[in-house]
């Protein structure tokens, strides 16, 4: 290490210091709709306060690994992190995020305010729901039933109401439409990239067939007979799913939609403001959002809010508290939901103009009050990643559903043994 | 004797354009807009240039500032490399040492350029952090340095080998130092051997992958290839833009190998065969 | 060689240690940055942490044996520097043996092929990226074109298309390089065997295996060693061109290593697994390197 050392101070001659961080603050933020509205804020909020923000935005899977590392190697690289709320467990268990009931506090409150959406500050407590409060959310996706109105006033069809209506639909509209241009067009698209994808698109098939991922005692109980038919059922929706969908993931789901080549999907809620943008959209005006299907129970969808949170190591935790506050205000949310994301505010749901803009409001907010979140456990992200793995094999044909389910069970069952 | 001369020059003119294609499309969709990039059939000539990708990427995105770093990284690794490298070269060459020492380091030297880089990736991020010199450019300096110094002792070691002793010699009896020597006779003999192994640990520095994702997590400290490769998994992806940093990326590099291709035989086997 | 003992007679004391001195920074910054990592690999792939603090075990190395994602990287491995080591080759020696004559335009050619090596492994990646995509890449559009049904080529996203591609990408990058070395190769064989040859009567095929083939074979051997080590570490082309999937279909041993080290901060099992990786390579550069010797 003393030899290490001695080179460095050889090299240090070249001065490559880093700059000090008096007034800054670095901001790690997703690629997307939702990154983009927090980037905008932390411009605004340079020209009015001077501080200084230092953007690093990197797509999903690269934000994680680089806010994962960074928290681990306690750089203080990041004052201020952007985080999906399944990576939340993870973060604040392994102690990363500072507490930040003490810092408001010191600002005169006691808690979150009490207009935040009560599922949305749930997953920024660690443990779930009745834990120290860790994150504010910022963005307040929960997943919602993208479907083409047109086509399914055109051929008679309802609202569906369980999976399998989804299933007959696909059928009908596959088997009789064309997609503008005559290409083929697609009853349904999902995503089934091995990781996030898969899991995320699959989670509520698996919900609402009755199926759970952990029993009472917490052991791993993916392959229930109700969780094999519930990846049975979704290999059947595949069949009426572009091809290579088990290579998908979001940006390939919403190209088809907004190219009017499928006609069904399960998305973001922050990807709707795309469908009204007439340079991205060949589909204005002809999608419509409703909650969740329902199979042997009622639909419910995941929960997916994007949190801000304040790594411990940070060396600036007050100026980023102040802008924590600031960017979570109704006042500066209300300007985050007019480019596109939906809020964690009860509020800004029935504000007016934007329940204008966006009508989808209200099925929005139901969906995200009656949400479940992925299990919480800090080993989510390898449990994520082994179960993506098996349901990305079996949509590929590699697997069948049982044997897939079967192994899936088995690694996870071996994930977390480890843990313990 | 024509026929096998059409069947040859056909298999050539197929390696040519098999070898060219992709890389000249990357270039057309980084000079396309967004409709012709996604045009069915395909628009391998006719399509109008522009060059809002460039602007967009170097201008409006932080590609300029990776492509500084990039540059800082290379130059400065190379020279550490080349400057510890060259000596130890010369040492190796003209010196013998008790046990056979000499033959036996030069090996030595050259396994460790054999370890796979995730192998030494994994402690070597361990050490950096608990130095506190992760996201900084002299990370990645002094691991490519160290990275470099294997190659560059090889390579050196097959130029000096080819100046005759005698020279040296010369200069030795007119009463230069050891050092002398080896700066005012032995050098200038060997540059241009010297600026090719330069030219390699500048591409492989610039080309460098791994290393860089690792070490380094904010704008201020990433290289052009992990802008990139940041820029290219999933969700929302340009393709106009990731194209234009991969041009940007890969001309310097295309350039540097252009002039020196009289070593590049050399220089990729290691010094093993000499092209 | 008693030229060179002459000539280091002539070393005063102080000379004595010149060449150490000219040898020890490289020593020092190899010993820093090469061998105190590979120690501390080993410490910390023997160590594991507890509740009860730090323990000393052999846990990670036991989990290895029971890791089917860590065996099925590793078959995945092999077949694949496999697979591309023998397309390389067979088409890199192809191509210097064409070459490997007065043609006009040589210069052109070689220059040309230049381009896939020397190109930035993200690059590669991020070309090939664009090429596969199924719906506007440029190779389904080509046939698209020509009226084949590419409906169902979807590269990456089938698990046995997007293990075909990785190779494929392999070779598009380096056949110039199994090329170039294998070119300068036969240039350097002399011509007398070859007459030889033709005096003797000897067909071509003859005169490949018996005269081409034996004193080629030390450029073959250098330019298989340098490839196969570099197939086994394969990660930055893969990384960015299908991150493992679809599934686990092109997940190779150095991509399963850097998840479990920075997606995973497991980096005991991390080093455990590297360990294994630099044991196999070890391996096949020894018996390369037996190989090499055994022919002189």
């Amino acid at each position: 290490m003393r030899l290490a050392t001695l080179l460095i101070l050889v090299v240090l001659t070249f001065g490559c210091t880093q700059p000090s961080s008096q007034r800054q603050l670095t901001l790690a933020v997703v690629s997307g709709v939702e990154g983009e509205a927090l980037k905008q804020a932390a411009i605004d909020y340079e020209t009015q306060t001077g501080v200084h923000i230092n953007i690093a935005q990197f797509p999903y899977q690269n934000l994680f690994e680089k806010e994962l590392i960074d928290l681990n190697a306690r750089t203080g690289a990041y004052d201020l992190i952007m985080l999906d709320d399944p990576w939340f467990p993870l973060f604040a268990g392994s102690q990363f995020l500072t507490d930040l009931t003490p810092l408001l506090q010191k600002r005169g409150q006691s808690g979150p305010d009490a207009d935040f959406v009560a599922t949305s500050v749930a997953v920024c407590r660690q443990p779930y729901e009745t834990g120290a409060l860790h994150a504010l959310p910022y963005v307040g996706n929960s997943q919602l039933f993208f479907y083409r109105q047109d086509l399914f006033a055109k051929h008679n069809l309802k609202e569906p109401a369980t999976w399998n209506d989804v299933l007959s639909a696909a059928k009908t509209i596959q088997e009789t439409e064309t997609a503008e241009g005559g290409g083929k067009m697609y009853g349904y698209v999902m995503r089934a990239a091995q990781g996030n994808a898969a899991v995320a698109d699959f989670m509520p098939i698996f919900w609402a067939f009755g199926a759970e991922m952990f029993d009472q005692n917490g052991k791993p109980v993916v392959n229930s007979p109700e969780g094999i038919e519930a990846l049975q059922f979704m290999l059947e929706l595949g069949k009426y799913s572009p091809p290579g969908y088990a290579s998908f993931n979001a940006d390939e789901v919403s190209a088809h939609l907004l190219q009017g080549t499928a006609a069904m999907s399960i998305n973001w809620p922050a990807w709707i403001s795309a469908f009204s943008d007439p340079s991205k959209s060949k589909v204005l005006g002809k999608i419509q959002f409703a909650t969740l299907p329902g199979a042997r129970k009622a639909g419910q969808a995941e929960i997916g809010n994007w949190l801000i949170a304040i790594p411990r190591h940070s060396q600036n935790v007050e100026a980023a508290m102040d802008f924590l506050l600031w960017a979570t205000s109704a006042e500066q949310m209300k300007r985050s939901a007019l480019r596109g994301n939906p809020p964690t505010r009860r509020s800004l749901f029935g504000d007016p103009e934007l329940v204008a803009k966006f009508p989808a409001y209200p099925v929005q907010l139901r969906s995200l009050e009656s949400s479940r979140p992925r299990p919480r456990t800090p080993k989510w992200n390898e449990i994520e990643n082994a179960f993506g793995i098996f349901l990305s094999k079996a949509n590929s044909g590699e697997l069948s559903p049982a044997d897939a389910m079967n192994q899936a069970n088995a690694e996870i069952e071996k994930i977390l043994q480890r843990a313990q | 004797m024509k026929r096998t001369r059409i069947f040859r020059t056909g298999w050539l003119v197929l390696a040519l354009v098999a070898a060219l294609a992709p890389v000249y499309w990357m270039l057309t969709i980084s000079l396309k807009t967004e409709v012709d990039q996604f045009a069915i059939p395909p628009k391998w000539f006719s399509f109008t240039p522009t060059l809002q990708h460039y602007t967009d990427a170097f201008v409006t995105r932080s590609f300029g500032q990776y492509l500084l770093t990039s540059a800082i990284v290379a130059v400065v690794s190379t020279f550490f490399a080349l400057l510890i490298g060259t000596l130890a070269a010369y040492a190796l060459t003209r010196f013998r040492l008790p046990w056979n020492l000499d033959h036996k380091l030069s090996l030595w030297i050259l396994s460790t350029r054999m370890f796979p880089a995730i192998v030494t990736a994994v402690p070597l991020f361990l050490m950096m952090r608990d130095l506190r010199l992760l996201n900084t450019k002299l990370a990645l300096i002094i691991v490519y340095t160290a990275f470099n110094l294997p190659f560059v002792v090889w390579m050196m070691r097959g130029f000096f080998a080819e100046v005759p002793r005698d020279l040296e010699e010369a200069a030795l009896v007119d009463g230069d130092s050891r050092l002398g020597a080896l700066v005012r006779v032995v050098l200038p003999l060997v540059s241009p051997g010297l600026a090719a192994t330069a030219v390699f640990c500048l591409i492989v520095s610039w080309n460098e992958f791994l290393f860089a994702l690792v070490l380094t997590q904010t704008d201020a400290a990433m290289t052009l290839p992990v802008g990139i490769a940041g820029r290219v998994t999933q969700y929302e992806i340009k393709w106009g833009v990731m194209s234009a940093a991969g041009v940007v990326a890969m001309m310097p590099i295309l350039v540097f190998a252009l002039a020196m291709q009289r070593y590049l035989v050399r220089g990729l086997s290691l010094g093993a065969v000499k092209g | 060689m008693p030229r060179s003992r002459r000539f280091s007679s002539a070393l005063n004391r102080r000379e004595l240690l010149l060449p150490y001195l000219l040898v020890a920074p490289a020593l020092v910054v190899l010993l820093a940055l090469s061998i105190y990592p590979l120690l501390y690999s080993i410490t910390i792939s023997l160590q594991q942490e507890t509740p009860a603090g730090v323990v000393w075990t052999l846990g990670h190395f036991k989990r290895l044996a029971s890791d089917n994602f860590f065996r099925t990287a590793m078959v995945h491995t092999f077949v694949f520097a496999a697979a591309a080591l023998t397309c390389e080759f067979l088409l890199g020696l192809g191509l210097a043996l064409l070459l490997n004559q007065q043609i006009r335009g040589r210069g052109l050619f070689r220059a040309s092929l230049l381009v896939p090596m020397m190109l930035p492994t993200v690059v590669v990646g991020v070309v090939w990226r664009l090429m596969l995509n199924p719906n506007f890449g440029a190779i389904n559009g080509t046939l698209k074109q020509v009226g084949i049904n590419t409906e169902s080529l979807t590269w990456t996203a089938s698990p046995r298309l997007a293990f075909l591609a990785v190779i494929a990408v392999d070779v598009w990058q380096w056949t110039p390089f199994v090329f170039l070395v294998l070119l300068a190769g036969l240039q350097a064989i002399p011509q007398e065997p070859y007459e030889a040859a033709l005096i003797d009567g000897s067909s071509r095929w003859q005169t490949f295996r018996h005269v081409t083939l034996p004193l080629l074979k030390p450029a073959i051997l250098i330019v298989l060693l340098l490839r196969t080590m570099d197939l086994l570490r394969v990660f930055d082309q893969i990384f960015i061109l299908t991150e493992g999937g679809p599934g686990f279909a092109t997940e190779m041993i150095s991509l399963y290593i850097y998840r479990a080290a920075f997606r995973f901060f497991d980096f005991g099992y991390a080093a455990a697994m590297s360990f294994v990786l630099l044991a196999v390579t070890n391996v096949v550069s020894v018996v390369y390197i037996r190989l090499l010797q055994a022919k002189a």
